[in-house]
């Protein structure tokens, strides 16, 4: 079942330049999506169609099978269904402390301040951000803001995580921890979208693969079948994940039986080269 | 960053766990007593009490807490001596010798009257900011009926302070780093440039957070968790101590009231 889906969306900036074409693009329940593309192709755009914040200028956003309609009402049940979590976590993070940072949604949404404090603990504890509630955010690390702002959009309990490059400028470590809480997002049943390009850590996780270039699809499917198109990919000013890119040299180059297609992942390279040395 | 290592002592120092009313109210109410009095006995005695309080009580390091008393030292200690130079009549206590200038008596006592309010009033205020994060003083000043909007606002500048100093920072390293101070002419100029800069950043940035806010419904209003900590943790104990405290401070001033220096 589809829960996101856009059907040919196109969006104009105000001064008439076209930022998106024809997008179609389909998320499926529990699945983990990429939206990969370079920048400026209009990811964060596109996010901003999927919870209303922007209107296209002609198509159609569905979230669970019903088209958006934009009184304020149904806006706001968008809203709290698609969570959004933006690239910088100081657009993000408005409030003195992180407590109230986490609350300002459940809040907005007219909760329960019994309710609420609930769900601040909660998604606190998910994102391993426990401890920190009295905290300003300026006090924070990059990896610590990032993951407050995922738990900003967790206490709001949303349907759909759509997630503008959350592993942008972390560090190593900061970047696992943010996998990890989305792993367990994914196991619990969480439909999430993330939009990165980061190509290295797309097969690792997404089931389905979207690259964007220049406001337009260019090619979708699973990471293998993405990944095995390697002129799209370039084309796109991106690249193959470093492990095919050996695999691509490895055949090409030096004549080894490494065809395509290219294994993505350490753990898919280590098994067909286990496999060749026992051949 | 001195604005920074302000924040960070609010936020832990040896009265942090206190009752944040309790602060406030003992803050405000010695501030209160500070300017009432008629005579600089108390002020001083205030001044010393607070500055004891903060250093001792609140481990403020007494380095940073006397660079922070720095700036209303030498501007209370300027107004002082204008004062006594050009307030005033009656007996001449120091002829200057030079243009007929002269302390009068009336003046030295007004002067140093004004010096030593400064002084305590400051102390309290200092006692205020670097015992009490602003987060905290902001749920204190709904209990004190300020309008919402108000408070709303002072909530998004104190958080948006911060990014704005590390913007400006950044910029002003990136121009420094390309020679743009070199010369008083550079200098105005990459000032002007980052001045610009810096409010067409703001601009952007606030769109931004604007556009995270209505993701999360924001309709206009910032509701916040409240949960200020009620009176009666205070204790019996303290509340006893601090009305007498108040109480001695009155009693000084009242003994004090005719008192002057000179």
């Amino acid at each position: 079942m589809n829960v996101l889906e856009t059907k040919n969306v196109s969006y104009k900036y105000p001064d008439g330049t076209p930022a998106l074409r024809d997008v179609n693009f389909n998320a499926s329940k529990g699945e983990i999506v990429a939206l990969l593309g370079p920048n400026g192709a209009g990811k964060s755009t596109l996010f901003l169609h999927f919870n209303g914040i922007l209107r296209p200028s002609s198509g159609q956003v569905m979230v669970e099978n019903t088209p958006l309609s934009y009184d304020k009402k149904a806006i706001r049940q968008v809203r709290q269904k698609v969570g959004i979590v933006f690239q910088n976590p100081d657009d993000q993070l408005f409030a003195p402390t992180v407590a109230e940072d986490v609350a300002f949604g459940p809040l907005n949404m007219g909760l329960h301040p019994d309710e609420v404090e609930k769900r601040v603990a909660e998604s606190l504890k998910r994102v391993g951000m426990e401890g920190f509630e009295k905290k300003p955010p300026h006090h924070l690390s990059g990896g610590q803001k990032k993951r407050v702002a995922i738990a900003g959009i967790l206490a709001m309990r949303p349907e759909i995580m759509v997630l503008d490059e959350p592993t942008s400028g972390l560090d190593p470590k900061g970047a696992s921890q943010i996998l990890h809480i989305l792993h367990h997002l994914h196991q619990e049943g969480m439909t999430i979208v993330i939009s990165t390009h980061d190509v290295d850590l797309v097969p690792l996780y997404a089931s389905q693969v979207y690259i964007i270039s220049e406001g337009h699809i260019i090619k979708e499917g699973t990471p293998q079948i993405v990944f095995g198109d390697v002129e799209t990919i370039r084309n796109a000013n991106l690249r193959l994940p470093r492990i095919a890119h050996l695999m691509e040299i490895l055949q090409k180059k030096d004549d080894l039986p490494f065809d395509k297609p290219y294994p993505l992942t350490i753990g898919e390279a280590r098994r067909k080269l286990l496999k060749h040395l026992e051949e | 960053m001195f604005e920074n290592t302000l924040d960070n002592y609010a936020h832990s120092n040896g009265l942090r766990d206190m009752n944040t009313f309790f602060k406030v109210l003992f803050a405000i109410s010695t501030m209160l007593v500070s300017l009432i009095s008629t005579s600089p006995v108390v002020p001083l005695l205030i001044t010393f009490f607070m500055s004891a309080l903060i250093i001792f009580q609140a481990k403020i390091p007494w380095k940073f807490y006397l660079k922070f008393l720095a700036i209303p030292f030498i501007f209370g200690f300027i107004t002082f001596i204008f004062m006594s130079l050009f307030f005033g009549i009656g007996a001449h206590i120091l002829d200057l010798g030079v243009f007929n200038l002269a302390v009068t008596e009336d003046g030295f006592n007004l002067g140093l009257l004004l010096f030593s309010r400064v002084m305590g009033g400051f102390t309290c205020m200092a006692f205020l900011a670097l015992t009490i994060p602003m987060t905290e003083l902001f749920s204190e000043l709904e209990r004190f009926r300020i309008p919402q909007i108000v408070t709303e606002l002072a909530m998004l500048m104190y958080r948006y302070i911060f990014l704005f100093l590390d913007e400006g920072i950044n910029m002003y390293h990136a121009q420094e780093t390309r020679l743009g101070y070199s010369s008083y002419r550079k200098s105005f100029k990459s000032m002007g440039m980052l001045g610009s800069n810096l409010f067409i950043r703001t601009w952007i940035k606030g769109e931004q957070a604007h556009l995270a806010m209505e993701s999360r419904c924001y309709d206009g209003s910032l509701r916040t968790l409240k949960a200020p900590e009620s009176i009666r943790s205070i204790g019996i104990g303290k509340l006893a101590l601090f009305v007498s405290f108040e109480l001695i401070l009155l009693i000084c001033v009242y003994l004090t009231w005719n008192l002057r220096i000179v």
